[in-house]
C-alpha cells in the first residue's frame, strides 16, 4: 500500500522514489513488524492471560517444565498479525508471490489456531486430530504447488537446484515438483512445530533462516545479481524479501516476550504458520535444499522424533518391549535429560543455526 | 552526614535489569534484540542518505 502511495507521491516529489528499492522497504518492513509486535505484545499477553489461554504441559516431558503450565499461549497470532500487516504495508501487492506467501501463512496459521483453540479453550487435549491437521496442510501445500507449476514461465522455476554444484540442475516434471513442494511446506511446518518446545528455541532460528531467505529472494529477483551468482532468475521474487524481513522483525520482537522465562508461547498458530512460511518462500526462490541446510536444527528435531517413535514401535513389536534411542524426544529434551540447562540448549541450537545459515549463504558464491 | 544515592540499582545497565527482577537470560536476550535493532538501523543508513 505504501509503495503505491510513494509511487504516486514520487510523481511530484522525486524523493519518494527511494521506496521503489526493495532493500529499503525490507529494512523498513523489519522495523515496522518489530514495532507492531512490541506495541501489541504486552496488550496481547494481558488479554491471553485474562482469557486463561494457558499452555498445558506434557506430563511425560521434563519435570522442570511443569512450572511453565498456564503460561499464555497462541502468541503466534501476534507474529502473524504483525507479518501480515507489515507485508500489506510495504510489499508490492500486485505481486503474485507475495499473495502466495501470505495466503499460505494465514491458511496454515488457521489450522494451528483451530488446534490451539480446541486445546486451551475447549480443554480438549487432542485438539485438531493429526489426520485433519495433515489433510489441511497437504491441501494448502498442493494448492501452492499447482499454482506455481501453472504459473512457471521458465524451466528454472520448477527445477531442483543442488547447492554447491553449478551444473547439477534437475528438471522435476509435474509430479516431482508437486511432491517436492508438498514435502518442503508440510515438512518445514511440522518441523518448526516440533522444535517449539523450549523458550526461544524455535523463533530465533526462524528469524535467522527468514533473514537468509530474504537475501536469496532479493538475488533471485535481481536480473544482474542472479546472473552473476549463477542463481535462478525469478522475476518478482525480490518482493519476498519484504515478507521475510517482516518475519524476522516480528520474530525478534516476539523473542523479547518469549525469552526464558517466557511470558508467552507462540503455540501451533505460530509454529505451523512460520514453518510453512519458510517452506513456501524456499520453494518460490528455488532454494529447497539450501533451506534443508539452514534449517538443519528443524530437520534434526523432526528426524529425532521420527527415529524415536519408529524404533520404539519396532522394538516393541519385535522384542515385546519398546526401546528408545534418545533419552527423550524431540532432541532438545534429550539434551535437557543429559543435564544441559534449558538456556544452554537454546543458545547452542541458535549457534548451530547461525553456522548453518552461513553455510547456506556461502552457496550463493560457492558453486 | 551526607547520604550517597545511586542513580541506578546497579551498574551496568544489565545489572539494573537483573536487579529489577528480570531473569539473567531474559536480560541477555533483550539486550541482543536491541543490538539487532540498532544494527538494522545502521544497515538502513546504507540506503537512507
Amino acid at each position: 500500500m505504501l509503495l503505491a502511495l510513494a509511487q504516486w507521491l514520487a510523481l511530484d516529489v522525486r524523493t519518494f522514489s527511494v521506496f521503489n528499492y526493495i532493500t529499503l522497504r525490507a529494512v523498513m518492513a523489519a522495523m515496522t513488524a518489530l514495532l507492531i509486535s512490541f506495541a501489541l505484545g504486552p496488550w496481547m499477553i494481558r488479554r491471553l492471560t485474562a482469557l486463561k489461554i494457558g499452555q498445558s504441559v506434557r506430563t511425560d516431558g521434563p519435570q522442570t517444565h511443569l512450572v511453565k503450565a498456564g503460561t499464555p499461549t497462541m502468541g503466534g497470532a501476534l507474529i502473524l498479525t504483525s507479518v501480515v500487516l507489515t507485508t500489506l504495508l510495504w510489499a508490492d501487492l500486485s505481486n503474485a508471490y507475495v499473495w502466495v506467501a501470505l495466503l499460505t501463512t494465514i491458511g496454515v496459521g488457521a489450522i494451528g489456531w483451530v488446534d490451539d483453540y480446541r486445546k486451551v479453550v475447549h480443554r480438549n487435549p487432542d485438539g485438531l486430530s493429526a489426520k485433519a491437521k495433515m489433510f489441511w496442510q497437504s491441501l494448502i501445500a498442493l494448492a501452492v504447488g499447482a499454482f506455481l507449476w501453472s504459473h512457471a514461465t521458465l524451466p528454472a522455476h520448477t527445477e531442483l537446484i543442488v547447492p554447491f554444484f553449478k551444473h547439477w540442475v534437475f528438471p522435476l516434471g509435474v509430479v516431482g515438483f508437486m511432491v517436492l513442494v508438498y514435502l518442503v511446506i508440510v515438512g518445514t511446518s511440522n518441523a518448526v512445530n516440533l522444535t517449539d518446545g523450549l523458550d526461544g528455541l524455535a523463533i530465533m532460528p526462524t528469524v535467522m533462516v527468514a533473514s537468509a531467505l530474504a537475501v536469496f529472494a532479493y538475488v533471485a529477483g535481481h536480473a544482474e545479481f542472479s546472473k552473476y551468482l549463477g542463481e535462478p532468475a525469478i522475476p518478482g521474487a525480490g518482493e519476498l524479501a519484504i515478507f521475510c524481513a517482516a518475519i524476522a522483525g516480528s520474530g525478534l520482537a516476539f523473542l523479547w516476550f518469549n525469552a526464558y522465562p517466557a511470558e508467552v508461547f507462540m503455540g501451533d498458530v505460530g509454529a505451523l504458520a512460520l514453518g510453512a512460511a519458510l517452506g513456501v518462500v524456499a520453494v518460490m526462490v528455488r532454494q529447497e535444499l539450501v533451506l534443508f541446510i539452514m534449517g538443519g536444527v528443524f530437520v534434526v528435531e523432526a528426524v529425532s522424533v521420527m527415529l524415536q517413535v519408529s524404533w520404539f514401535k519396532y522394538t516393541k513389536k519385535r522384542f515385546g518391549k519398546g526401546e528408545r534411542i534418545l533419552l527423550m524426544a524431540p532432541l532438545h529434551h534429550h539434551f535437557e535429560q543429559k543435564g544441559w540447562k534449558e538456556t544452554q540448549v537454546v543458545v547452542r541450537f541458535w549457534i548451530i543455526t547461525m553456522l548453518l545459515v552461513l553455510i547456506g549463504l556461502a552457496t550463493l558464491k560457492l558453486r | 552526614m551526607t547520604v550517597k544515592k545511586r542513580g541506578t540499582l546497579a551498574l551496568g545497565e544489565t545489572h539494573v535489569s537483573v536487579a529489577n527482577v528480570m531473569a539473567t537470560p531474559n536480560a541477555n536476550v533483550r539486550f541482543w534484540t536491541i543490538t539487532m535493532l540498532l544494527v538494522l538501523i545502521g544497515l538502513a543508513t546504507l540506503k537512507l542518505r
